[in-house]
């Protein structure tokens, strides 16, 4: 199947779901949904499209928007699923019902942006530590490391 | 009654700090759990920081097993993103180096597959054969471990004949001996009775939890990243996926022996190919606005970068996946219901890099103080040197 007739059938099948898509290089797909309908998306390309592995989940942030783009690959192409939340409310769905293999990306996600992935199995922190403060997202872009001062206990000699 | 047993971070049996908690009933474990983080460096971050050129070097040091794989899979996207096409020499170059940082990574899991299993001959026959591999990448790129061959735009160093010449050689020698480890593999008794029926994964699970490479393919799956979106120089050559059925440790074994023998070839290849030409063509200093996905098939699976330009000199965001990070949810399938005593063996049948699965950066400080080049062969000569004038040592006596 060519990147067009693949593009053609995922227009047909998500309907209104598909916002946007696009072909910027040869076996990319980007395609846009809206928050709600990610679950249903997901579902059917994983079903009509054999997207059942799911390479990773980047998170962009946007400014006002948190952008996150889910990367699934199937024998056919590269498709990478994009949608925004707004960073006032950062809730999105969780995919891991659908796809059991996400439960790791989501769960980075949490970490390191600060959004909220509703209904996620496994909720836990996967990569901060457990002293890290709260409400310190590091991939946000207002966030800026600041090295803690040396301090040696009985000073220099 | 059911007991939790942790494992790491810090343990004998794993080299990198992980923690595993494991809920055991008896000999037989019913749960486990992964925890991460005890090696997190915050990569993603710091590439933000730092220009296109800057963060080859960055990414290259993700990994001190596969660092080129991580560098090649960001210089590719860049490279999209800047829409500039290397030359054809520049890309064999790159690809060569690839395949043979793929048969130093699948030697040394070898010899820890040996190691774990209670085989220490197999893992010092195939760790004193990964020095040839190695010597061979010492003699492209002038480095062992961190090749530094990638730039924007091809490759730093061009190969001659002389050198050519001792590649194809060493890949005769690597190739008779990894066809005597195929036998090992599949007909030493003891060795295969330790592997076959351990850490099984099925098919189906495999596919759902998102397994990668060699993992992957041990359980029948044929996803090859080279094979399914063959990326540069892949659609030229000719090579099989290796896979295995038997979804366990042995074909693990198998298909890493496998993937050896098609690399030799994939070598050869290019070798017997080699355009002429340049190596590089010049890279711009910025990008415009855009993004790229890049896939690249590591040694451990595959490995995709997300980036982001936004028309500066440095990256709106990179996102890397590891291979490793992407078996660990299959990993927690294959430790349950095994044994105790499997636990190194099944862990390290993944292949497992820590650090790349992290994203660290790990700084060493060299003492201040005055530097001095030597070169090998003066090297050996001290050494000699200081063996000759070493007091003699007293026979040891036998205790009894």
């Amino acid at each position: 199947m060519t990147d067009v007739e693949l593009i053609e059938n995922i227009k047909r099948d998500l309907g209104a779901k598909a916002l946007e898509v696009t072909n910027p290089d040869r076996r990319r797909i980007f395609l846009k949904v809206g928050p709600a309908d990610l679950v249903p998306a997901v579902t059917v390309l994983r079903d009509r499209y054999d997207c059942r592995y799911l390479a990773t989940i980047s998170g962009v942030d946007k400014g006002e928007m948190f952008e996150i783009l889910y990367h699934f690959a199937s024998p056919a192409a590269n498709i990478n699923v994009r949608t925004e939340i707004p960073k006032a409310s950062p809730h999105v769905e969780s995919i891991s019902p659908t796809i059991p293999g996400a439960v790791l990306y989501e769960r980075e996600l949490q970490d390191m942006f600060g959004m909220v992935i509703d209904h996620i199995p496994d909720p836990r922190p996967l990569v901060l530590p457990d002293d890290w403060p709260a409400a310190n997202y590091p991939l946000r872009k207002d966030w800026k490391f600041e090295r803690p001062q040396e301090i040696i206990p009985g000073g220099k000699s | 009654m059911k007991f939790q047993i942790p494992i790491g971070p810090q343990h004998p049996a794993l080299k990198e700090p992980i923690s595993l908690r494991m809920t055991v009933e008896g000999e037989v474990i019913r749960d486990a759990d992964i925890r991460l983080g005890y090696n997190h460096r915050g990569l993603e971050k710091l590439a933000e920081d730092k220009t296109w050129i800057q963060n080859i070097y960055l990414t290259e040091r993700i990994c001190g097993i596969c660092s080129h794989s991580h560098a090649t899979c960001y210089v590719q996207g860049v490279e999209k993103l800047m829409e500039i096409v290397p030359p054809k020499r520049g890309l064999y170059i790159r690809y060569l180096v690839s395949e043979l940082e793929r048969i130093h990574s699948h030697l040394l899991w070898l010899g820890v597959a040996g190691h774990e299993a209670g085989f220490d001959s197999f893992f010092m026959y195939t760790w004193r054969d990964r020095e040839i591999v190695m010597d061979l990448l010492e003699l492209i790129s002038g480095n062992r471990v961190h090749y530094a061959i990638n730039t924007l735009g091809g490759v730093r160093r061009d190969i001659d004949e002389g050198q050519k010449a001792k590649i194809l050689e060493g890949i005769i020698t690597l190739r008779k001996r990894s066809e005597y480890y195929f036998h090992i593999g599949a007909n030493e008794p003891s060795f295969v009775a330790r592997l076959a029926g351990v850490g099984l994964l099925t098919k189906e699970q495999a596919v759902s939890l998102c397994a990668v490479g060699p993992m992957a393919r041990a359980s029948g799956i044929t996803r090859d990243v080279r094979k399914e979106d063959p990326y540069a120089v892949y659609d030229e050559m000719d090579f099989e996926v290796g896979t295995a059925e038997s979804c366990d440790v042995l074909g693990r074994v198998v298909v890493r022996v496998k993937e050896l023998l098609e690399s030799y070839k994939l070598c050869e290849q290019i070798l017997h190919k080699l355009p002429a030409g340049d190596i590089v063509v010049k890279a711009p200093r910025k990008a415009k606005p855009n993004e790229a996905v890049s896939r690249y098939e590591a040694p451990r699976g595959e490995n995709i970068h997300y980036i982001k330009s936004n028309g500066s000199d440095k990256p709106e965001r990179l996102k890397v996946r590891a291979p490793t990070l992407a078996n660990y949810p299959a990993t927690v399938e294959m430790l349950k219901n095994g044994f105790i005593a499997d636990i190194p063996l099944i862990f390290a049948a993944i292949d497992p890099c820590i650090c790349c699965a992290e994203r660290t950066v790990s700084l060493v400080n060299i003492r201040s103080g005055e530097e001095t080049v030597v070169r090998l062969s003066d090297l050996r000569r001290q050494a000699i040197e200081r063996h000759k004038n070493a007091p003699p040592k007293r026979n040891a006596v036998w205790p009894f």
